[in-house]
């Protein structure tokens, strides 16, 4: 009996030992996969980035994504040091020259075709895919085309009895009769207005600026006409010199019309049509000998690439696929960058009737013009327009003459470039 | 019969000693088990609280460390804009500068900003003169928001003499961007900023304290940012106010809201759960105490049982061993004769009148010649024999007692027979009797052995033992006297027979 109660009682004794041993407590926060994101662009831009990716990741809880983004000019800068230092985002907003400057084999960026199964490209044409393509490696993926665009404000032309100015010699023309206002016939940012003077010259010359092997064609006489034209235009108060551009003078019908891309028509006039100004996309202006749209170029607006480095491709690609495909990324986009490309977006945004406005126009001038060529991407190249306007601005500081202006800058572009004019 | 009933009184005596016991075991448990649960809840109540209240405030400290180290590099790299001579020597509202040089500088300053800023989230970080003229990075958002009020409104965010600085948000109404402000010189103010959405990652909290909202506030109380998304630009909900108010870096909590503050700067980080989300666990906790508890005292009851019956079945057994011992005759096997008596006489006065038994008594002829003649250890082994005989005559139904030195009775209990049917049974089983201690009762030593068997019957004969006793035994007398080995029931004719006794 004794040794039943002694078995009973050891037995109990064990249990609660069992019950009471330390044991390690864990507990396991939930672990996400961190993929970064990087664009750049405007206040609305980045607002309606940030939501849309707070509903990707109500979506995927278990995808966080950082997001790293800035204006233009500090975003190509911040690219470049990302790039060369292999610290890019996992999914990145491109320029089209950067698919030139970071993968001239096709291995910069990740290759997309690669991640089909997670990203539908069924919606792109393959002639699109074509301007994301390197070397036959689908680095990125356009999402609009874009074109410098010149959008006038009517309002403003008409109080001072001006039709729409079609040639250059019509906006020197305005100039003579808006100046004594301050107000100025048109005016932009410095790439807008490197890519403005390019067409004029390209009218003038017959002849675009890079030819088929990215070598420069103009020669110093070219040049020397682009240094000329722009300093008319800041002598003669057609357009305010591109350090002294204001973009809230667009909102105040200042300037009397802007340069800006497609994908920028709503974020630079939006405030003056709000205003009650009638803005519209103008024909691009020739000098009345050529068609409207010679000398002016087109590419895609921008284009998502997602790095060659990235750790974590598949929700990488996830991301880039709700970018490009989903409905809820489209209707916060809305036309912001332009048209999208993706036929199922375009569909979508159809039926919900965001295909209108200023920017859809701006698209339409765009795609119906026969004229308007294919942009080569190092056009866009930042010190090309450097050097440009620190030449034009010592003749207009009268430092030097335009002759010498031009040898200098025609130097210039030897250092860097092929040229063969 | 007196010594049954205290056999009997006894064992009544331990079950309830036995059931007093449980009860009180079963008391004692509950109110120990009770006592501990409700200590156990108490306790861990008190620490849960306490455990809950220093982590918020951890966390509070910790988002505080988080905006102060976030507004330290912030200041840090407009600080660093001072590493360009020209930011702080060029003014671009003197009217004497050459403006061809003028663009020059600002383009280095411009360049030296971008080279400074490159890798941050910045909406702006430029330089705004006097005149509004800006250089480096001003977006249009902020220049159409203050417009030519750009410079004034910006120096009036100053608010920090020592370092000439200062931080705002909600400007018109604006909380979407915070500012942060430094005197360049006289004509010129530094400025930088970025999304209020930048400090969701300042102020990223676990996601187990996923309900915890996350607010900064300036010093009337006005929200300038929510983690959760709350509005933005209103005061802080009077519950939150009311706790924190005039505190610098505490942490409250009570039924209703746990609530921690902390300063920095200008501003207050505060952090708000209800106690009810944050305790969650604690309801769920106390159950948990309350089952062990339940579950502690089921399994004390049952081991108490277990131990009670360990320790009251050796004494029942040996009460019930001596009740035994009491109530039958060691030698025979049969009752002895008080217990015989107790249960024939509880049976016959509980009897009705349409059942039938009988009392028969058996009496061993010349028992004394036995004894004298073969000894007492023979008379014994006869004695056993009858017993045995005895049983084996009668069924388990009937009772049988040795009332007497050589004397025997037994009670044939209901039967299903009536009338003549049963007195032949009767007669059958006295026949029987005297037959088979005729020639078995000696077991084999050549004894000659007999017995004279008188039976009445219930109720032709008489309805109480008493009667039934005394007309047995006048029948018994008949038989002895008819020549012994023999029985007699009886009848009228016995009415004046002498009894044996």
């Amino acid at each position: 009996m004794i040794k039943r109660i002694a078995a009973a009682l050891t037995a109990a004794a064990m249990l609660l030992l069992t019950a009471c041993t330390d044991k390690a407590l864990v507990q396991e926060q939930g672990e996400q996969i961190e993929i970064t994101l990087s664009w750049w662009g405007n206040d609305k831009r980045n607002e309606y980035t940030l939501e849309a990716v707070k509903l990707f990741e109500q979506k995927h809880p278990e995808i966080k994504v950082k997001c790293s983004y800035s204006e233009w000019s500090g975003y190509e800068a911040r690219s470049k040091v990302q790039m060369m230092s292999g610290t890019e985002a996992d999914v990145m907003q491109i320029n089209v020259g950067w698919l030139s400057q970071y993968s001239a084999d096709g291995k910069g960026y990740y290759d997309i075709d690669k991640l089909g199964e997670y990203v539908d490209l069924s919606n792109f044409d393959s002639e699109i895919l074509e301007y994301g393509r390197r070397s036959g490696v689908l680095n990125a993926i356009p999402i609009a085309m874009n074109a410098e665009t010149v959008y006038v404000n009517k309002t403003v032309y008409e109080k001072y009895g001006l039709s729409i100015p079609e040639t250059w010699d019509e906006l020197f023309e305005a100039a003579g009769v808006m100046s004594k206002d301050g107000v100025y016939p048109v005016s932009g940012a410095n790439k807008s207005i490197w890519l403005f003077c390019i067409a004029y010259a390209e009218q003038k010359n017959g002849k675009h600026f890079f030819n088929e092997n990215s070598e420069i064609t103009f020669g110093k006489e070219d040049l020397k006409m682009m240094i000329e034209l722009y300093t008319r235009f800041v002598n003669e108060g057609v357009m305010p010199k591109i350090e002294d551009y204001q973009r809230y003078n667009i909102d105040n019908g200042t300037y009397a019309s802007t340069v800006a891309w497609v994908s920028d028509a709503v974020n630079y006039n939006g405030a003056a049509m709000e205003a009650g100004f009638d803005v519209i996309p103008a024909a691009y202006p020739t000098d009345g000998t050529c068609e409207s749209g010679t000398g002016w170029y087109a590419k895609p607006a921008t284009l998502y690439a997602i790095s060659k480095n990235t750790q974590h491709p598949k929700e990488a690609a996830m991301l880039l696929d709700f970018m490009l495909n989903s409905p809820e990324w489209a209707e916060l986009q809305g036309v912001e960058k332009g048209i999208p490309l993706s036929e199922a977006v375009r569909e979508h945004l159809k039926d919900i009737g965001q295909l209108e406005g200023i920017q859809y126009d701006a698209s339409l001038v765009m795609e119906e013009n026969e004229y308007i060529s294919p942009m080569n991407s190092l056009i866009e190249n930042t010190d090309l327009f450097d050097a440009f306007f620190d030449c034009c601005n010592q003749v207009i500081f009268e430092k030097t003459t335009a002759d010498d202006a031009a040898q200098q800058l025609y130097d210039k572009l030897k250092e860097g470039y092929t040229v063969v004019g | 019969m007196s010594k049954n009933k205290n056999g009997k009184a006894s064992l009544k005596n331990i079950h309830r000693v036995q059931i007093l016991m449980i009860i009180g075991y079963a008391l004692i448990v509950i109110i120990a088990v009770a006592i501990v649960t409700q200590l156990a809840v108490s306790k861990t109540d008190k620490v849960l609280k306490n455990k809950v209240i220093s982590l918020t405030s951890s966390l509070g400290v910790q988002m505080k460390l988080n905006l102060e180290s976030y507004i330290s590099r912030m200041e840090t790299i407009g600080t660093l804009a001072f590493g360009e001579e020209n930011a702080y020597t060029y003014d671009a509202t003197d009217p004497n500068n050459d403006e061809y040089e003028a663009l020059g500088k600002e383009k280095i300053i411009t360049d030296k900003l971008f080279s400074l800023c490159i890798m941050e989230n910045f909406v702006d970080y430029g330089i705004v003169y006097r005149n509004n003229r800006t250089v480096g990075k001003i977006s249009n958002a902020t220049t159409t928001a203050f417009g030519d009020k750009l410079f004034d409104d910006l120096s009036s965010m100053i608010v920090r003499p020592r370092t000439n600085d200062g931080w705002a948000t909600g400007y018109k109404n604006d909380f979407k961007h915070i500012y942060y402000v430094k005197r360049v010189h006289d004509n010129a103010v530094l400025v930088i900023s970025f999304y209020t959405h930048e400090l969701d990652a300042v102020f990223d909290n676990p996601e187990t304290l996923g309900d915890m909202e996350i607010m900064l506030v300036n010093q009337d109380y006005n929200i300038l940012y929510s983690k959760n998304g709350g509005e933005v630009g209103d005061g802080l909900d009077d519950r939150i106010k009311s706790r924190i108010k005039g505190q610098t870096s505490a942490t409250v909590m009570d039924n209703d809201q746990l609530v921690s503050v902390n300063k920095c700067g200008d501003w207050y980080v505060v952090c708000a759960i209800s106690t009810d989300s944050i305790l969650s666990e604690k309801n769920e906790m106390k159950r948990f105490i309350y089952l062990t508890g339940l579950a502690a005292a089921l399994i004390a009851a049952v081991v108490g049982l277990y131990l009670s019956y360990l320790l009251t079945s050796p004494v029942k057994k040996i009460v019930s061993t001596l009740d035994d011992k009491a109530r039958i005759d060691l030698l025979t096997g049969v009752f002895n004769k008080l217990t015989y008596e107790e249960y024939a006489d509880n049976i016959i006065s509980g009897s009705l009148g349409s059942e039938h038994r009988a009392l028969i008594m058996i009496d061993i002829d010349d028992f004394k010649n036995v004894n004298d003649s073969y000894g007492h250890a023979m008379g014994d082994r006869v004695l056993e024999n009858m017993g045995a005989i005895l049983k084996g005559v009668f069924t388990d139904d009937d009772y049988i007692g040795r009332i007497g030195g050589d004397e025997f009775s037994v009670l044939i209990n209901s039967r299903p027979e009536e009338g003549e049917e049963f007195k032949d049974y009767v007669e059958r089983k006295c026949k029987e009797v005297c037959s088979q201690i005729e020639s078995g009762l000696s077991g084999g030593f050549g004894i000659e052995t007999s017995a004279s068997v008188g039976a009445a019957l219930f109720p032709a004969d008489g309805r109480t033992f008493t009667e039934l006793y005394r007309l047995c035994d006048k029948a018994l007398y008949r038989a002895k006297r008819s020549g012994k080995n023999t029985y007699r029931l009886y009848d009228e004719s016995m009415k004046n027979e002498e009894g044996s006794k």
